[in-house]
């Protein structure tokens, strides 16, 4: 990085860095700095500004940020500070090779990187059994993610995300639409932007746009708040002709169950829920899973002592520093739910998924911490019915 | 015939004395073949592997120590789960199992050491180069 580099100007001008006050909110609310990190938001956006020859705590600490949003969320001047984080990263990648420091020695990272071959032949589906319907080609998509690769990377903590995206599925059979899966489809980058690695990304996103449009795919539906993330924000910017519309499962749940008709069964549990930063903070979704919860007839949500808008991260994204203070995090975070005395811990990221269900396996804590986790996707999934009115429609109709 | 790239990754024990001994002993090894020497094969773990791929191998085999041979107790036993995993994950990709493979030896087998290079090299000969290659390391090659 060169001090006299104009891209970094820009990004400072681009993501509002200027319009830093110093009140210090953002680094009082940083998870990584409150878990005892000597990692501090405001001191990086004042060095950057004005101490640029500060060069090696610059660069350090560009890759310390979770990009949870949390800051943002607090901060008055309205700094994109999550964004500038992302730009940083990519400059430094691109001018002195810069990754940070790659959780699980890069491994995820690496498939990540195979799958920008245009030959790739995946043999991705075999999760998918005579339940659920599915299609090759047709208008509404559902994007797996990485979930099947996830299963075997993580087998050793017994993560079961493929059960979530079968969940969804369930959800869209029963809703009678069978969507396409692709064969060939891609991881959507999300931790490849994250670590800087713009051109994979880039490349992804071209790739995945094709299988989609190949398909006729003109909607593709998510569970994973990264996939939808990448989509909805990052997609429009990078492939030319963008025209796929970005739908969240939650959302369409929401939209069909408004029209009537359905109906959930009762389910005598105290739940809680662990908002996940790119469905919560990063693309608005705070009142739409508690909403879809709290139609679940006897469920209980009780809420953590940080939920919605400042809920806590569950300790990592992107796959990089991944450290004792991330396991803070997540204890603390697990803390957190125990304190509600809830049954069930609800999720709606993959990746909330695997983090806090590493930290219930600390050694340390012999189990003191263990919760059953869940998607909403899946608990969903399993009390979702037809009313009575609309059971007797649909036998007519039949 | 396309050229391949395959690489091993061998213990410096026993499978390591195997190797040094076939070479002296002027054995016919693979000349397009590299080899990453490491003090244990418990040293490797899926990501070193993956990464194998990522950089444009087409082929990977670990030389190990047998069971009862390794000098620091569950080597072998490391290597064999992360090759399973590895395998699993690669067969996702489309790269194929066969193209991960592992082989035990004892310190004076040479000859059996350089047949299984031998054998593994014509094999990743035979199913050409790996599909899933990311596309800086297609215009490298």
């Amino acid at each position: 990085m060169k001090l006299s580099d104009p891209k970094i100007k820009q990004i400072i001008r681009q993501r509002s860095l200027y319009m830093c006050l110093e009140c210090g909110k953002c680094s009082a609310s940083c998870p990584r700095m409150t878990a005892g990190k000597e990692y501090s938001p405001r001191l990086l956006a004042q060095k950057i500004i004005a101490e640029q020859e500060d060069e090696a705590f610059i660069e350090n600490s560009v890759w310390e940020c979770l990009t949870c949003a949390l800051c943002e969320e607090r901060c008055p001047s309205n700094v994109e500070f999550s964004r500038f984080i992302m730009d940083m990263r990519a400059l430094l990648a691109e001018t002195k090779g810069l990754t940070g420091y790659r959780a699980h020695d890069g491994a995820l990272h690496s498939w990540m990187r195979l799958m920008t071959s245009p030959e790739l032949k995946q043999n991705r589906l075999g999760w998918i059994g005579p339940e659920l319907r599915t299609a090759a080609e047709g208008p509404v998509a559902f994007f797996t993610g990485c979930a099947p690769y996830f299963d075997i990377f993580f087998s050793s903590i017994e993560v079961d995300t493929l059960t979530i995206v079968r969940d969804s599925i369930r959800l869209m059979n029963f809703l009678d639409i069978e969507p396409v899966v692709l064969a060939e489809e891609r991881c959507c980058g999300h931790d490849l932007l994250l670590t800087g690695d713009t051109e994979n990304f880039k490349t992804l996103c071209l790739l995945n746009h094709a299988e989609l449009k190949k398909a006729g795919v003109k909607e593709v539906v998510f569970s994973c708040p990264e996939c939808y993330y990448v989509f909805s924000r990052f997609m429009p910017e990078i492939v030319p002709g963008y025209d796929l519309k970005a739908t969240l499962l939650m959302d369409l749940l929401k939209t069909e169950i408004d029209k009537g008709g359905i109906s959930f069964r009762p389910l005598e549990k105290r739940v809680s829920y662990q908002d996940p930063c790119r469905l919560g903070r990063l693309s608005g979704r705070i009142e739409e899973p508690r909403a879809l919860m709290n139609m679940i007839p006897d469920l209980t949500l009780t809420e953590m002592e940080n939920h919605g808008r400042s809920a806590n991260c569950c300790g990592n994204s992107g796959f990089i520093n991944c450290d004792a203070y991330s396991k803070t995090i997540q204890l603390e975070r697990l803390k957190e739910v125990k304190a509600t005395r809830a049954e069930l811990l609800l999720t709606a990221c993959p990746k909330c998924m695997i983090h806090l269900t590493c930290a219930m396996r600390d050694p340390v804590r012999r189990g003191s911490l263990k919760v059953e986790i869940r998607d909403l996707a899946s608990l969903l999934a399993e009390q979702i019915e037809w009313s009575e009115e609309a059971k007797t429609l649909r036998s007519v109709k039949a | 015939m396309e050229p391949v790239k395959i690489l091993g990754i061998c213990c410096n024990w026993s499978p390591y004395a195997s190797f040094n001994a076939a070479e002296r002993a002027g054995l016919d090894t693979p000349a397009d073949f590299r080899l990453v020497r490491v003090m244990c094969i418990g040293r490797i773990n899926q990501a070193l592997i993956l990464r194998a791929f990522e950089f444009g191998a087409d082929g990977v085999i670990l030389l190990e120590c047998k069971d009862e041979d390794c000098r620091y107790g569950p080597g072998p036993e490391i290597g064999h789960s992360n090759v399973l995993r590895v395998r699993r994950l690669i067969n996702l990709l489309g790269i194929g199992q066969r193209r991960l493979v592992e082989a035990s030896f004892f310190a004076h087998e040479k000859e059996k050491l350089a047949e299984a290079i031998r054998d593994f090299t014509h094999r990743i000969e035979a199913l050409g180069p790996n599909p899933a290659k990311p596309r800086q390391e297609r215009e490298a090659s």
